[in-house]
Formats: structure tokens, sequence, C-alpha cells
């Protein structure tokens, strides 16, 4: 039986791959323009104050430096993520909110003057009680750390879908539970780096490693004071990203302004202190839950109460706070849930968006708790959870639309694949199975701006000697391998070869794309993508179909050739005007079929240069209520796991051997780029389970801002893993294909803590799960019995 | 502050260069030498994104002086394929999915490449020791030791 | 990251490093393998003038056995003392240490003189070496000097190196038949991890191959340096091995223990783990010196 596709669905090596192997692949850091300078942030050590008096005539007065920039200098516009919530300056004016908040910049010829100069420059700051918890922020005369927010909260939720309390009348079973997570960093290998440069007709260029170009582009043309058509942000190859790159940031910003004042090109970078300075990575949330249920464990109601510390400023902390209740809507029938969250500013570094945005901890606490329950009814965590799932057409009590749900096949993988009837209950002390399920958005429905903006517009240019086509795209490529998707279904739409696309990307003048997050880069710029090339192709058939006097409607292209359906049709004359153009190359077309190069090159040669364009936007997504924008997305995307691990009783150290894991991604577009989503969330799930947790002092300092302190996995701490790549047909997505980015690492937390439980009979509701808290949770689980787990 | 005249081997290619005392081996190859296939992810041997081989040996070139460099053979990730072919461990980290955003890839491969120097066909365990010092925050490793081990089973049939 | 601006020496011979930093003073640091001094400098935790590279000094170099002895030369590396098989049998404890400091890369640079000198608290090297009684060897300009090194540790980056002195070498009397040891270390990660609490245990058998001659368990990151226990040692010498002599010796061993709370564990639950990881490099120690491999490293 023939494929179903020619590209999509392959393992085709990424189109990346051999310049990143060879060390080609050129990042931020590893460019330089004539001229340039070098920039450096002074940054406050204080975690919150006043700034009384800035001098930095000592700085401007060394040798070597051509600017120095405090935030008097700068416009007094207020910038962020949210337009309802901006709050950052770029370079603080009045106070400083968090340890490493921006307060002057310099550019010097090298970066050992810029420094120096840093190192000169005098503030006099009046310290400010610093608010380091959210519960410190929130009690009674609490100083304000944003005037415009007193109380010091960012936003809060409520939210209650169905009748919740009446629901509670009659359930059978509840239970209740809470979870805490520590704060996050995104810990991706590359440190923001960048270099902004001024033409002398007043255009900039902002080289950047970021997710979101377009909203990079917005955000310093906004603060700039620019048209964004004088802003071109490019983006070069991105060393990871996961959430805090997703944004405009201060070194950013900075180096555009150091670039306008000195007229010379800047660039700039994080260190590693500096990277964890700027987190906007994943928050601390403090969840708390009650979930009731039938007597034959059909779920019949979620209460849900969540506080987020949010650090010093907003940014992409709206969203998270209703993505921490909307993403539980799914993917189990829930008629009856109620939401409460708030986010509160705090004197840490902010806290943004990181892979899973907003509702990995949720769902880490609510599949504990569906475990618990499953004991507690004694049934199998697994057929519980198989009696719950919805359906492909069900619709959540938040108005999500599961438009395909793969999540009845995950389950029945995992349960499979992991050999779990073999295994659960009959393992020995200290060994234990654990699993859970997931759900996540396939690119949020809204803009982050209120916009009626295309999310992706992409341009299909198909080479004018007709050797093959260019995808030119806004689209991010941050190690996810978003480029060789987009070749891949450029190429299936137009039915040629992988190797003859070419993706030119990550550039804001080559339209618009909001950018790699909340995992919309398959659907939304894959849809573009996909219109774009049938739009090109169309056009090259019309333009054959025209010089070979037939209808249009015989016309195909596949695998390179050109197919005439219904009889016979002499090519000979129009392959004759190809050879004449190519006497003397070697590479000619043969065959009795007319090839793409062929029919491409007619084309031009009859209308000129054949440009597709294709553009995407999603429908008018969700509910009415507050908030429904958030969680909404057109398509949804679903996993589970089974995590198998070993606890070492005596010192509390949880070793994770094996896991399968299971996700529907619609159709796979990459097979071997799917797989590596699911196994590296696995590895930043398994991360956050074990190791990860940003330390302050008692000042709001990072104690641990380092790699070699902020523990995320090694090579010797990730597990054999077994990936199953479940592949529903997305109705909404191109080609039927979906997300896979983010929503595969909803699972890895529970089912670790889920394993943890059976091996040792302690349910932990605190992460990481450092052997110190996992000793103390054995112990207070009481010695020598499995915490009433029934074996067997 | 001192100068010194480093005298070394990169990537087979004798140099001379004039550097301060407080020039890391890092900074020599990425910008005197404009090697910039070696990454720095955290400039405090945290990572392993600046490895390379000092006569043959994985070391972070953040943590080396380039003084300490003088009269030793370095080996980065621009010196591995000959010519146009890519080194074998190379072909299989791009054929077997082992690089997403590229940044540890340089550092790992030289990694694999110390190790199958000394051991052909390793083990997942000696594989994974191997490659303890570099940090991958995408791939979650497991198409990184595929890459590994396929690219010992090539090189071990290849020297047959 | 940038270093900050230092002059860098050279100095051909010991003499002449020792020389140099009599000259130098206090404004000079040395350096061997870099990994700790280096982060330091970037950190500006300190600020030399100027660095003396060992790199030329050919007397820091070498493993030598003579004399029931073992010289380890102060440059020696890590990576080299894990494979070294000059570390087979009752000084395999230090290979396991070895082993797991760092990264590869690190271990490829990083020294034992480096690993003592900077004198952490949880540094790898030091428990072994405490356990197998190991002297430092330390030359100034007055010529050269033997200290025990459970007399070189005086505090968190402390030793009794005089500033212008250089360790030149530790040695290691040679364990004989009968003799069995092993390190254990707990940390988050399964590498590059720096130890929650590490412990070496090292056990003598007498020729009955049951009655324990000598033994000596050490700490790490339970005290301002690298101890030895002494009540560990004492109960076990002339005692009977077996479990419950290791679970005492244990107990032992924790109260010796002096750890402090910080963001990377508690005190009370280093002393725990203490106790758990002297009992269990006791028995892997006796597995040894019987002759049985022992269990997991």
């Amino acid at each position: 039986m023939a494929a179903k596709y020619d590209v999509l669905g392959s393992r085709a090596p990424r189109l990346d791959a051999p310049d990143k192997a060879t060390g080609r692949a050129r990042f931020a850091d590893d460019l330089n323009l004539p001229g340039q300078l070098y920039g450096a942030l002074l940054q406050s050590p204080h975690a919150h104050a006043r700034i009384k008096r800035i001098d930095v005539s000592r700085a401007r007065r060394l040798r070597g430096v051509k600017a120095v920039l405090t935030g008097q200098d700068l416009p007094p516009i207020l910038y962020g993520v949210s337009p309802a919530r901006y709050d950052e300056e770029v370079l603080a004016r009045d106070k400083v909110r968090h340890v490493g908040d921006d307060v002057a910049a310099v550019a010097a010829v090298d970066l050992e003057t810029a420094l120096e100069a840093v190192g000169l420059i005098q503030v006099e700051y009046e310290p400010l009680p610093a608010l380091l918890t959210a519960e410190q922020a929130l009690a009674e005369g609490a100083p304000a750390i944003h005037d415009l927010f007193p109380g010091n909260l960012c936003a809060e939720v409520h939210q209650e879908f169905g009748d919740v309390a009446a629901a509670f009348k009659q359930c059978h079973l509840i239970r209740s539970g809470r979870m805490v997570n520590k704060m996050q960093d995104g810990a991706f290998l590359e440190p923001n780096a960048c270099i902004a440069e001024f033409d002398r007709r007043g255009n900039l260029t902002l080289y950047s490693s970021t997710q979101a170009p377009h909203y990079v582009q917005r955000t310093a043309a906004m603060v700039l004071g620019l048209n964004m058509s004088q802003v071109r942000v490019v983006k070069p190859y991105v060393g990871g990203g996961f959430g805090p790159k997703a944004a405009a940031t201060p070194l950013e910003l900075a180096a555009c302004f150091l670039a306008r004042r000195s007229g010379r090109p800047v660039k700039m970078g994080f260190t590693r202190e500096q990277v964890f300075l700027f987190s906007r990575a994943r928050h601390q949330f403090f969840h708390e839950m009650k979930i009731g249920v039938a007597k034959d464990g059909t779920f019949l109601a979620l209460e849900h109460r969540c506080t987020l510390d949010g650090g010093a400023y907003s940014s992409f902390g709206i969203a998270t706070v209703y993505y921490a209740g909307s993403l539980l809507g799914g993917p189990y029938r829930l008629p009856n849930m109620r939401y409460d969250g708030w986010r509160v500013f705090t004197n840490k570094p902010a806290c943004g968006a990181q892979r899973g945005h907003g509702g990995v901890i949720a769902r880490a606490l609510f599949e504990q708790q569906l475990d618990l329950i499953a004991q507690e009814l004694g049934q199998d965590p697994i057929a519980l959870r198989l009696q719950n799932t919805m359906q492909a057409g069900d619709v959540t009590c938040n108005d999500l639309n599961m438009s395909s749900l793969g999540m009845r096949e995950c389950l029945q993988a995992v349960g499979d694949g992991s050999g779990w009837r073999g295994k659960r209950g009959r393992l020995p002390r200290g060994k234990g199975i654990g699993m859970a399920s997931g759900f996540f958005v396939s690119g949020a429905g809204y803009p982050i701006y209120r916009s009626e903006t295309y999310h992706a517009t992409v341009t299909v240019k198909v080479q004018e000697d007709g050797g093959g086509v260019k995808v030119l795209t806004g689209a991010a490529e941050i190690g996810q391998g978003s480029d060789t998707a987009m070749a891949m279904i450029a190429a299936e739409a137009l039915g040629i070869p992988l190797r003859d696309v070419r993706v030119e990307s990550g550039d804001t003048d080559l339209g618009v794309d909001l950018g790699a997050y909340s995992s919309r880069t398959t659907l939304m710029t894959g849809h573009a993508t996909k219109e774009a090339a049938e739009d090109a192709r169309e056009q090259i058939l019309q333009a054959l179909a025209e010089e070979l006097g037939v209808v249009r409607g015989r016309l195909s292209i596949r695998r390179g050739r050109v197919k005439i359906a219904g009889g016979p049709v002499d090519i000979g004359p129009l392959r004759g005007r190809y050879l004449k153009e190519h006497r003397g190359w070697t590479d000619q077309p043969t065959g009795r079929e007319l090839s793409f190069r062929e029919a491409a090159r007619v084309a031009y040669l009859r209308q000129g240069t054949i440009v597709g364009t294709g553009k995407y936007k999603p429908p008018p997504l969700g509910g009415e209520y507050k908030g429904a924008a958030v969680g909404t997305s057109p398509a949804y995307g679903c996993s589970a796991q089974v995590a198998e691990v070993s606890v070492d009783l005596e010192t509390g150290q949880v070793f994770v051997e094996r896991i399968t894991d299971a996700h529907d991604c619609g159709q796979a577009v990459n097979r071997t780029s799917v797989e590596g989503q699911m196994e590296g969330s696995v590895s930043m799930g398994l991360g956050e389970a074990l190791f990860e947790e940003v330390k302050f002092d008692s000042k709001g300092r990072v104690l641990n801002p380092s790699l070699g302190e902020y523990h995320i996995p090694t090579i010797m701490d990730m597990p054999q893993m077994k990936c199953i790549v479940v592949e529903s047909n997305e109705p909404n997505g191109p080609y039927g294909a979906k997300e896979v980015g983010e929503g595969a690492i909803m699972p890895t937390i529970p089912a670790i803590l889920n394993a943890v439980y059976d091996a040792t009979g302690a349910v932990i509701d605190e992460l990481p799960l450092t052997p110190e808290r996992v000793l103390a949770a054995i112990k207070k689980a009481g010695q020598n019995k499995k915490g009433g787990r029934r074996k067997g | 502050m001192s100068s010194h005249r480093i005298r070394l081997t990169v990537n087979g290619v004798a140099r001379e260069i004039l550097a301060p005392a407080n020039r890391t081996l890092a900074q020599l190859l990425r910008e005197d030498l404009g090697l910039t296939g070696t990454k720095q992810g955290c400039g405090e041997g945290d990572c392993g994104s600046c490895t390379v081989l000092l006569d043959g040996e994985p070391v972070n070139s953040c943590l080396v002086l380039a003084v300490q460099a003088h009269g030793h053979e370095v080996l980065t990730i621009e010196g591995l394929a000959q010519g146009r072919e890519l080194h074998p461990i190379q072909q299989a980290f791009v054929e077997l999915g082992g690089i997403q955003c590229g940044f540890c890839t340089p550092g790992m491969i030289l990694s694999a490449k110390a190790l199958l120097d000394k051991t052909k066909r390793p083990s997942q365990e000696q594989i994974r020791r191997a490659l303890s010092g570099n940090l991958c925050r995408c791939t979650g490793y497991q198409k990184i030791v595929e890459a590994v081990s396929e690219a010992g089973r090539r090189l071990s049939r290849g020297r047959r | 990251m940038l270093l900050p601006k230092f002059d860098y020496h050279q100095p051909r011979d010991l003499p002449a490093a020792c020389g140099l930093l009599a000259e130098l003073g206090p404004e000079a640091r040395v350096i061997a393998g870099g990994t700790d001094l280096l982060v330091n400098l970037k950190h500006g935790r300190i600020r030399p003038k100027a660095l003396v590279g060992l790199e030329r000094l050919e007397e820091l170099t070498g493993l030598d056995s003579g004399r029931g002895r073992l010289f380890i030369g102060a440059r020696t590396s890590a990576a080299h003392l894990a494979a070294s098989r000059s570390l087979g049998g009752g000084l395999r404890l230090l290979a396991q240490a070895a082993g797991q400091l760092g990264s590869p890369q690190v271990r490829n640079r990083a020294t034992i003189g480096g690993n003592l000198c900077t004198a952490r608290p949880a540094a790898e090297l030091p428990p072994p070496l405490l356990c197998l009684d190991a002297r430092a060897l330390l030359a100034g300009p007055q010529g050269q000097r033997e200290v025990a090194l459970s007399a070189f540790f005086k505090g968190p980056g402390l030793t009794v190196l005089g500033p212008d002195e250089i360790m030149r070498g530790v040695v290691i009397p040679r364990p004989g038949l009968g003799g069995g040891g092993a390190y254990l270390k707990l940390g988050l990660r399964r590498a590059m991890e720096i130890s929650l609490v590490n412990v070496a245990a090292f056990l003598q058998l007498a020729p009955d191959g049951r009655t324990i001659a000598q033994a000596r368990v050490a700490l790490g990151a339970v005290a301002p340096t690298p101890i030895l226990s002494p009540r560990a040692a004492q109960a076990l010498i002339g005692q009977r091995a077996g479990d419950k002599l290791f679970a005492a010796a244990a107990e032992a061993a924790a109260r010796d223990a002096r750890p402090i709370d910080d963001h990377r564990g508690s005190a009370a639950y280093r002393r725990d783990m203490v106790r758990v990881l002297a009992r269990r490099a006791l028995e892997q120690a006796w597995d040894q010196a019987r002759g049985r491999r022992g269990g997991k490293s």
C-alpha cells in the first residue's frame, strides 16, 4: 500500500543538523559586525529600593566608553508582554524591584572597558522592605512593588463552570490535596545575546537570541518610538528557549538604545548568572484542589485554588494564572469546575512562561489525586482515566473543543508498552511504577496583544530556474525543528522532494509570525506554509496547463514529477524549450514525465517569478466568559506516561529507571523530531520533579545562579525512554498535525510522583523530590508498610 | 598584565598567537581564530558547551588559560570533518536526531570522539559516563546515546 | 565571563617556583588545573596580581611506588587517578573518588594537589586520602616538609600550606593484603555534583581475616574541613568485622559529624546520611578486604 504522504511522517534528517554538527551554525554570540561596541548592564544589588541618585560621570570619562544610559535618558514608556499590564522599564527610573533589575547600560570599545565603566557608576539606593514571598507581599501594610498595583496583586481569576457546590453533594468520594513547586529556570544552554545596529536612515536591525522575533520587533518599535517597518529583528540559530525567550528583554532594548546613542553596532549578552536574574521561567505555584467523584469513579467536580509567586513584573503572568486553571478542563470529562487564582508580585526576578505554560504543577497535583482516588475506589489508575477520558468531538466545561483526542490510545499504549499489568502492585518496596496523563494547547487561540493580525504569514518563492522553492517565514527555529517541519510541509504540498526546499526563517522582514511559544508553529505556521505552497503549486500548474493546452484539473505533481491524467499529452515541445536553455548542462530531465523543474521554469517564463502566499489565523474560539481566551486553541495534543522508579529507602534518592511515553501529535510531520520533543519534555519534567529549584537568600539574592548548582538532568540521570507516537487526525491542523512541544511534559512529574508513592507509600506535596524531602515523607508514611497501598 | 606568545596546534594547523595572560582557550579559539563552533554556555565549567580536545582529552576550554595550551594540540568541532564528508560521529548525530538547538552539539560530539578514540564499541553506560560533563536541555539525551552508539558501530566496521 | 588582569609566570622547577612565590608575596596564587581557581577569579572572589603556573614542574608529576609507599605527584589529574593501575587493591577507594569528581572535562584538568589545597569541605579526594593515612609533601624555599593530611586542613579554603610553599605531592603507605576501602557520595545528580555528604572507609584485616587491625572512616561536607571520625575508628579497631559492628561504627561516625544547615540540605539529614553512607562504605570495604568484589560504587 502506498504511504499516505511522500514526505510527512518520515524521519528526514533536519535541515540545520549538518551545520550544527560542524560548528558552522551561527548563534547570536557568534556574530560580529564591523565597528561594534560591547554593552554591559548595571544591575541592582537590592531586591527592593528607591533610586535616589545615579552618578555616571566617572563611567562616561573612562577611555573607550561610547555611551552610558540610565532610565532618565530613555523615553518614559512602559512595556511588557500583555498590554493590560505594561509594567517594565528598560532601565529603572525611580526604583528597583528585584536583585538584577537593570539600572544603567554602557557601551564601550570592548567588554572589559564596558564592565569597568559599569563598576564606576555610583548609585545611591534607599532600601525598601523586600517582599520575598507571596504571603509577605499580600500582608496588610506591605509596600506596593508597583504603584499601579496596590496590594501587590498582579491578576486574579475567578471562574466557575457548572455548579460545583451542587456537584459535590452528589459525590461518593471527595479528596483534597495541595502541591507546591519551586521557581524554575529555563536553563537553555545558550545565554541570551544580541547585536543591535542602526543604519544611517534610522532603521534598526536587531540580531537576537529570541523565540519571538515578532514580539521583540513590536516592543522595540514601541519603546524606541519607531514604526515596526523600521525595525527588523533577525533570529540567528537559538540555543533553546523553552519560554523565557518569548518576549523582549532589557538586554535587547538596552542594546538598541546604546546603538542609537553611539551610532555603532552594540553587542550584548547575559552571563549565566544574569540568565537566572532575568528568569521569566516557571512560577512557583501553590495549588489546592478538592476533587469529587461518583461511586463508579466518574469525575464530577473540581474546586481549585492557586496562588502564583510572580516576581517583580507581570511578564506572561496573566496568561499563566489563567492557564493554571483552564488546562484542567481536559482531557477528562469534568462537568463542574471552579477555579480561583491569584498572581502576586514579589521582589524576585519575574516569572513567565515555561514549557507547559501554567499547567504543569496543576497537572501534577490533579493526576496525583486521581491515583489516590483510584486507590480508594479500588480501581486501576489507567482504567479510571480511560473511564473518564473525553473523545474527539467533546467540549470541556470551559468551552475547549477537543477536535481530535487520542487520549484513549495514549493510555492504552503506555499501559501495554510498559508492561503495566505485570508490574503495578507487584513490585517490591523501593520499586514503583506510576502513570499520568496530560494535555495542552496547540497554539494559543489569540495573540498576546489584542489584534486581528494573522498569526502567521508565509511566502513560498519558486526559484526562477525551477530547481526548487524557498519558504520564507518569520517563524522561530529555536531547536525544536520548525524549519524542517515547514520544509516538509511545503515539499508535501508541492509534491517535490525535501531536498528541493530551502527555508529562510526567523526574520521579521519575511512575514508575520507570532513566534515559538504555546506549541503553535506546526499547526499555525504549518497552515500558512501549506497554503503558500499550494498557492505556488496552483500557479505553476495553471501556467503549465495553459502551455500544454490541457485543463488544469488533469495535472498534479508528485515526487517531483508532473502527472497528467486522462490520456497522453505531448510534452516534447515544452521539454525542448527547457533543453535549449540548458545546452552543456549535465543534469538534463529525462523520462516520459515532465519534472517539477521544467514545469516551474515554464511557469516562470510565462509569468515571471512565482510567489505563493499563505496565512493563518484561528477562527474565533472559546466561550464568552472573562478569560475565555486563555486555553483556547484550534487543537489540543494529549499524552500519557508511565514512570518506573527505584527509591533508596535509606537516603531518599529517587532514580527514574524507565519512562514509557505516548503522545498524540496528530499526523507526525517528522517522526524523529516528534520523539525528540517527547524525550526533551521528559528530561525537563524529570529535572523539575527531582532537582530544579532557584533558591533565594533572605535578601532576595539567588543562591544558585549556575548550572553547577541549579541542577538540570545530566545524561546519567536520564532513563531509557520508550516513545510511542499516537497519530489522530486533527481536522484543524495542516495535514492533521498538531502539537508535541509542550504537552509532552505534562505527565512526567505526576507519573514520577505516583511511582514514588507506589514504591514507598509516601504522598509528597512539595517539589522537587530531593532525597531529604523524600526521606522525610517516607518516614512520615511509616516504615515497613506501603502506606495502606494494596499490593498484588 | 603579562602577554604571551602562544604556539599551539589547532585542528592540525600550527598557530602562533600573542595573547594576554587572562585569555582563556575558549576566547582564543572564538575571538582570535574565529572558530565559533566552540560555544560558551556558562563560563564556569558547568555545562560542557565549550568542550574541545586538548591532546585528545576533553576539557572545558573556558577553564583553560590560553597560555596553558602552549605547546599542545587542540581539536575543535571545525577540525573534525574531513573535507566535505562529515565525520561518522557527526553523521550519526545528524541522521539519528541527536541535534536539536545545536548549542551543546559541538562539545557533545567532541566528548564522543574522545570516547570512541579509546573505546571502539562502548556500552550505554560508558557512553553516558563519557558524556556526563555535557549538558543538553533539548534532547533528553536518548538520541545522543543512540548516535554515539551507532557511530561506534560504523567506526569499528570501518577499522576492520 | 571575563577573567581579571594578572601576570602569568611559568617557573622551570620547584625551587624557582617557591622563590617566585616568596618574591611575589600574598598577591600571587598557584595554578595547576585551574578548574576551581579560574571560576573564583571570574566571579571576583579573589583578585591575585599574579598566577604561578605549575605546568613545567616535573617534580610534581608521576605515581611512584617504592619502599611500601606510593608517591602521587600533585599535578596528577583526577582522570589519571581514576584510571590508574597503581590504585588497585586497598587503594581502590581513591580511584573511585577521583572518578566521581566533577565531569570528565574537569577530571582531565583537576589535580590531586588542587583538590587538596583548595580545601573545600565537600572535595572528593580528601576522604579517601585521609582513610589511607596520606601525608602531604610541601616544598618551600627552605626545603621540603611532610604533614599528615589529617593535620593539613584548617578550615574552608584554609590549609597549613605557607604562602611560599607548593604541594609537591602526597605519599600513601601501601596497604597490605587484607586491606579494602570504599568511597561513597550523596548528591542530587549522578554526575557533576557537589557532595551533600561523602564518606570513605578503609579496613585492614588481621591475618585471621576477620579481626579489624586498622580502620579509618573519613567524612566530607559535614564539618569545616574533611575529617576522620575517631569514634568510628575506635569502634572498629580490634573488633570482629560484621554488619552489626559496621552499623555501630556508622552511628559513631554520625556522632563525629558536625554538619550545618545550608541550602543544599539540613544538618540533621546530613548526619543521618553519614550513618547510612558510612555503614555502606564499611560493608563494601570489608567485601574488598575479604577479596570479594565490592558492591555498587
